[in-house]
């Protein structure tokens, strides 16, 4: 057992010298969770989304209405957008263009009609009109049936208001929200004003909404956005320090004739492939300590791994260094090794739901994502640290252990130890 | 020379339709340096790979202490017996040289204490150096002392000198030389004729995976090195007549220099007599054959200094 932690402490220490590796290994993932995190991480202090408004809808004397008025400052009042007033004499696309600039970014454009403050109100009348007969009719079923008077009074009354709403025009205003197809925030803008034109219509008509929303985790703690992509982000990087960074390493080793001259010694092949995976193994628990603690200091992330989760965090390692093992033994040259590696391992990364939910994806994709082996190893550290949910743990943790298994045996056939 | 260390015999190795390696026979025996002497893609590197057990033989056989190159427990002990600096020896760039050493030595069970083995290769200044600061000669060292650790009985240096200025060549020289006075056996591979002469007790030398001959440096030269040379220079033709009608063999260089082949001891004298009497006060030199006229005879072409035939 000697000779594999001879080789162990080998690897790590030139790895650990190394600046090139240790930026790859550890500062660049950390970086990228800061990125992440100051993405998603819901932080707040994040620039507004510009909003182009062009209100068409304007008095005698040139100045906007005050029903549109007040819906532009109902807009405004979400502090999403950083609204911007289109003249209305101005082709607005154009005016929105040459505004934003070349790198101004996307343009969105909300354009309220000319007439919005007459047909709001008239539709407001209406429904009101509307609501009040709805009432009265209510009211006349459970109340005028016993009392003949109450009845013919009701009646009168009820006819009367159906006569004078089918007098009122059923108008409605409409409100342009123009965009770019490719615009990804164009959905979650439209929704935000879609919700702002609800609420001012309920407003309008004096109605209060009757369902309250409540929001709750699904976990024991409140966890923060951070703490539910970190686990994606740890296994993402573990996955690629195995598979890119490994490889690379054991294809440079094998060019120049480090590994051939270790094969002269009574080292065996296996004990090597031990040494590199316990070498990971360190490295990748290295990683989430570090990952854990930046986290942990720059966005107060809750996560803390439990024997679980490091547990699970060893055999990940364990598979991915195998899986690098096999593509080190398979590849003869260093750039054919970064290729290789790099292209198994970043469309593993996007379809494994470590970045973004499986849910965004075709199902034949989803279905695809399931024979990879991050997704399970992404699934099974997301159920041990945020989780803690065993039982999904364990069947994760037994997929992985038998690909870690298998990775290593296969990477022991594969690596030449004799030269033809 | 009495115990045999390594016996090839009748050694092939094929790749599809090229002989690396064409039905060798030779024989190691204890504490001589055995050189190995040819051009690049000779088969050296392929016939030391398979005595080091890192290269399969297609057939014929090759026994390193009594053990079989080709099977599994014999192997092992092969291994645990034998010291490599293999051809372009590399090891970890990050690690320091005793980091390094130790390195291979963690793979043995009996082993030197490397403080003592980075003293005997006098690298005791750079023993905290990491190895991707030194110099090519000081990296041969490091390998040369990493070969060293387990206390080989037989050392295999490929090609230690190749790509080393004449400075680093020759302190690795000097380490090869001590290797000798250690009483370790030595099969170096090289393609400089020097290196082979100097340090060689007997030199085999190959082309095109056979050995064209073998034997010591200095029988090899007396068989096919050919006759001594006598140079006067700044001769004349008048004496390159005289010397060409007493002795034969004579002739006058572009160089002005009057060159005279001669058989033997005797026959030299009988030229400088014959240059005494004439009162001649030009400079003398004796040029004896090298190995490298031996190469010449028996392969027909040179080595470059890159290693190629020409």
């Amino acid at each position: 057992m000697i000779r594999p932690l001879v080789v162990f402490l080998a690897v790590t220490k030139n790895w650990i010298r190394s600046r090139s590796g240790l930026f790859f290994s550890i500062m660049f993932p950390v970086m990228l969770l800061l990125v992440f995190g100051a993405i998603f991480g819901g932080g707040g202090g994040g620039a507004a989304s510009t909003l182009f408004v062009q209100n068409l809808d304007r008095n005698s004397d040139g100045t906007t209405t005050q029903l549109s008025s007040a819906f532009v400052e109902a807009l405004n009042s979400t502090k999403t957008f950083a609204i911007k007033d289109v003249p209305a004499d101005v082709d607005p696309k154009v005016w929105a263009r040459d505004n934003l600039g070349p790198l101004g970014g996307n343009i969105r454009i909300v354009t309220i009609s000319k007439g919005f403050q007459d047909d709001v109100l008239n539709g407001t009348f209406k429904v009101q009109v509307g609501i009040s007969y709805k009432l009265f009719n209510q009211t006349y079923m459970y109340f005028a049936q016993s009392n003949e008077t109450l009845r013919l009074v009701y009646e009168q009354g009820l006819a009367q208001m159906q006569l004078y709403n089918e007098t009122l025009p059923d108008t409605r205003t409409s409100l342009t929200l123009a965009f770019d197809a490719s615009d990804q925030s164009a959905a979650v803008i439209k929704n935000i004003v879609i919700n702002v034109a609800n609420a001012f219509n309920y407003h309008l008509i004096g109605a209060t909404s009757v369902i309250e929303f409540k929001e709750e985790s699904v976990t024991s703690k409140r966890f923060g956005a951070v703490d539910y992509y970190l686990p994606g982000i740890i296994a993402a990087f573990i996955m690629t320090n195995g598979i890119i960074a490994l490889t690379s390493n054991t294809t440079e080793f094998k060019r120049r004739g480090i590994i051939k001259r270790l094969s002269i010694t009574p080292l065996t092949k296996f004990d090597w492939i031990i040494g590199n995976v316990l070498s990971q193994t360190l490295l990748s628990l290295m990683l989430t300590a570090i990952m854990i603690v930046v986290g942990w200091i720059v966005f107060s992330v809750q996560v803390i791994p439990d024997v679980l989760s490091i547990l699970m965090i060893f055999l990940g390692s364990v598979m991915f260094s195998g899986f690098g093992m096999v593509l080190g033994g398979l590849v003869k040259d260093v750039e054919a090794a970064s290729a290789l590696g790099n292209a198994i391992a970043f469309p593993m990364m996007f379809l494994s739901g470590t970045y973004f939910p499986m849910e965004f994806m075709p199902s034949y994709l989803q279905s695809f994502s399931r024979v990879l082996p991050l997704f399970y190893f992404s699934e099974g550290l997301r159920y041990a640290l945020i989780y803690r949910y065993t039982e999904g743990v364990f069947i994760n943790m037994a997929v992985v252990s038998a690909l870690a298994v298998a990775f290593i045996i296969l990477g022991s056939v594969v690596t030449r130890w004799k030269e033809k | 020379m009495t115990e045999i260390v390594a016996e090839v015999s009748s050694l092939l190795k094929q790749y599809g339709n090229l002989r690396a390696v064409d039905g060798i026979s030779f024989e190691l025996y204890e504490g001589e340096v055995f050189a190995f002497l040819g051009p690049n893609g000779a088969g050296k590197t392929t016939t030391v790979e398979i005595l080091e057990c890192i290269r399969s033989l297609t057939s014929g056989s090759a026994r390193v202490f009594g053990y079989d190159v080709t099977k599994g427990e014999d192997v092992k002990e092969i291994k645990k017996r034998i010291g490599v600096l293999p051809q372009d020896f590399s090891a970890l760039d990050k690690l320091t040289v005793k980091e390094n050493i130790d390195l291979i030595g963690g793979m043995y069970k009996k082993k030197l204490d490397t403080l003592k083995v980075i003293k005997l290769l006098d690298l005791e200044d750079k023993a905290k150096e990491r190895f991707e600061n030194l110099s090519g000669g000081l990296k041969q060292r490091v390998g040369v002392a990493a070969a060293l650790v387990n206390d080989p009985q037989l050392v295999f240096l490929d090609e230690p000198t190749t790509g080393l200025d004449p400075k680093a060549r020759r302190e690795v020289w000097s380490v090869i030389d001590n290797l000798k006075r250690l009483g370790k056996t030595v099969f170096l591979t090289t393609h400089y004729m020097e290196e082979a002469q100097i340090l060689a007790d007997r030199i085999a030398v190959i082309n095109k995976g056979k050995i064209a001959v073998i034997g010591s440096p200095q029988d090899l030269i007396s068989k096919y090195g050919g006759r001594k040379i006598l140079v006067v220079r700044k001769g004349s033709k008048e004496l390159a007549k005289i010397l060409q009608d007493k002795y034969g063999g004579t002739m006058l260089n572009h160089g002005g220099d009057v060159v005279v082949k001669v058989d033997d001891v005797k026959e030299m004298w009988q030229v400088l007599s014959t240059l005494t009497d004439m009162k001649m006060d030009k400079e003398i030199e004796i040029q004896a054959p090298t190995i490298e006229d031996v190469f010449l005879k028996v392969v027909g072409s040179r080595i470059t200094e890159e290693g190629e035939l020409k």
